[in-house]
């Protein structure tokens, strides 16, 4: 029953990302950017640690950047769809009104697994993704952290009435996000306050899973247990969904956005 | 053995409403409202902006929670079961409910999934609709290359793609041109007669409501008054005398003696006239047509009674 309408909502952001260009060039120039010049950069400085280059260790940070800014973007468009015609579809069809986050946070995460997939492969062409990954960690790693990213947005975008402040939440959430993360050094070696800031983001245990499988577990780079890493993604995404279906379906959240809706004043 | 009693077959209400009030804050917007709309009537639901069309409109079609009474649509309880009532209702929100970025058919095949139809099926029906609205030949265009009336065609293709036994039409021509507002109603007359779904019309074009079975008036959330709008237009009389004058006090007091009282709205007066023959007003306009600015003789229609009903006047002549 339910299958139909999802697919609709999954479909709908395939075809938005196929056609905005810029948006998928942008989101495969970012992490190639970071990792051939900040991680060149910063790789002459430390060198080897723990066995593996500065390079390799942002392999899983740059996949992880990825999914961050695919999936919080395509999330955060449902506050722009709070004023279209697309949630006035929505809201008149015949499902319950959480469906329609949990679509959003669906379709948001397949965006960002879908540029998260063509990233790989351009990894793998220039020889930062190699044998000794382990795809099938990898894949799971894309679905749980893609769904945790996307719920980071959703959340955001259920505390947000408008994108007109796109930059505060730039600088407020995703920029704090991948920063005070595992993206771009080990938590473990961070001072003890930002260690302890990086341990509840569940973003950090997103590349941390990343890391697992594209890093010789050898390495000893990661952070956390594989468990844990689930554990928390998978837990942290159920509380994002469950919360922001709250805040969507609750009256005074919801009459507002009907009144935006038809452009009803009073 | 006891034959079963004959009964009479029950057919429930399209749309039935009893006691709906909403209020925001202290503002009432629907003050005790009550419908009752049989299946397959074309019912206009009429009043000045503000007066608590749209809101009721969403009471009935699951949107918004009424603050007391209670909807049926299709004899399921709204508040109870709304997933399970928006199945029945078709809903063209005043402001359009289309994705820009997507062509037509796109938009179609995404609020045909809304409704679990089979792209198969809604393709079907697309076509089919899009014939009967003259746009066939726009099915790969993106919805922003549309004209709006075109996109407000769309939109009710859009809210009867999955047939439903009730469609809410919300001021479906507000914004339009007059020939896309003949057009509107063409189509809708069209599909009024070919699916024979019941249609609750909202608009303050109160002409536009004339075809309609029945209409009710609402002024602050209140119904005040109710009828068949060929019947309630007969009633105001055969004819309506507008008047304008420099002085209209000194002609009201020589017109209103001889043709009964009259509503002033700004500089015109307007008298309502019961004969078909027009030789008495003839005669009055001999004798005081050198102190009028303009004196016009026309059809009554629903804007007349609309303004006899909130001058409170009776309406039987």
């Amino acid at each position: 029953m339910i299958a139909r309408p999802i697919y609709a909502v999954l479909e709908r952001e395939v075809l938005r990302m196929l056609r905005q260009k810029t948006r998928l060039v942008s989101a495969m120039v970012r992490p190639l950017i970071w990792l051939f010049v900040i991680g060149a950069g910063f790789g002459t400085v430390i060198g080897e640690s723990r066995g593996i280059s500065y390079q390799s260790f942002l392999v899983a940070g740059v996949i992880g950047m990825t999914m961050l800014f695919g999936a919080m973007l395509a999330a955060l468009t449902t506050v722009y769809d709070k004023e279209s015609g697309v949630m006035r579809m929505m809201i008149i069809a015949p499902l319950p009104h959480y469906w329609i986050v949990i679509a959003k946070v669906l379709s948001a995460a397949l965006a960002a697994i879908l540029q998260a997939l063509i990233l790989i492969v351009l990894l793998a062409l220039l020889g930062y993704i190699g044998s000794n990954t382990n795809f099938v960690l990898l894949a799971a790693g894309l679905v749980v952290t893609s769904l945790a990213c996307a719920g980071i947005g959703i959340l955001t975008a259920s505390f947000t009435r408008s994108l007109d402040n796109f930059a505060a939440i730039m600088n407020f959430v995703i920029f704090p996000v991948f920063f005070l993360s595992g993206s771009l050094y080990p938590v473990h070696d961070l001072p003890e306050a930002l260690r302890w800031v990086a341990s509840v983001n569940p973003y950090t245990y997103g590349v941390d899973l990343l890391r697992h499988a594209t890093v010789n577990p050898q390495a000893m780079a990661a952070d956390f247990a594989l468990p844990t890493d689930f554990a928390v993604l998978i837990g942290f995404t159920l509380v994002a969904v469950a919360v922001a279906s709250w805040r969507f379906s609750r009256e005074s959240a919801y009459e507002p956005m009907i009144h935006i809706l038809t452009g009803k004043k009073s | 053995m006891i034959a079963p009693a004959i009964s009479e077959p029950v057919s429930p209400a399209a749309i039935s409403a009893v006691g709906l009030v909403k209020r925001y804050g202290s503002v009432t917007a629907v003050d005790g409202l009550d419908l009752e709309i049989p299946a397959g009537q074309f019912f206009g639901l009429l009043g000045p902006n503000g007066s608590g069309k749209t809101t009721t409109i969403h009471m009935l079609a699951t949107l918004v929670k009424p603050s007391a009474g209670h909807v049926r649509i299709a004899d399921v309880d709204v508040s109870r079961h709304p997933v399970q009532a928006r199945r029945n209702i078709g809903l063209v929100f005043q402001e359009s409910a289309l994705d820009r970025t997507l062509t037509v058919r796109e938009n179609l095949r995404f609020a045909g999934r809304l409704y679990n139809l089979a792209p198969k099926v809604s393709d079907q029906r697309s076509a089919e609709l899009l014939e009967l609205f003259e746009m066939t030949d726009r099915r790969d265009k993106p919805v922003a290359t549309l004209s709006g009336g075109m996109r407000r065609a769309l939109d009710i293709v859009r809210g009867v793609l999955h047939e439903p036994r009730v469609l809410f039409l919300d001021e479906p021509t507000i914004g339009l041109d007059l020939p896309n507002r003949r057009r509107i109603w063409r189509f809708i007359e069209g599909l009024r007669a070919r699916t024979g779904m019941t249609v609750l019309l909202t608009t303050h074009y109160l002409e536009e409501a004339y075809p309609c079975d029945r209409v009710v008036f609402v002024r602050k959330g209140k119904l005040v008054e109710e009828g068949n709008p060929q019947q309630l237009v007969a009633n105001l009389g055969k004819h309506i005398l507008e008047v304008e004058a420099s002085d209209l006090d000194a002609l009201r007091a020589h017109l209103e003696p001889k043709l009964g009282e009259c509503l002033v709205d700004g500089e015109i007066a307007f008298f309502r006239y019961a004969e078909e023959d027009l030789t008495t007003l003839a005669g009055l306009q001999a004798e005081v047509g050198d102190k009028t600015t303009a004196w016009r003789v026309r059809q009554p229609n629903l804007n007349d009674v609309f303004m006899w009903i909130s001058a409170g006047k009776a309406l039987k002549s």
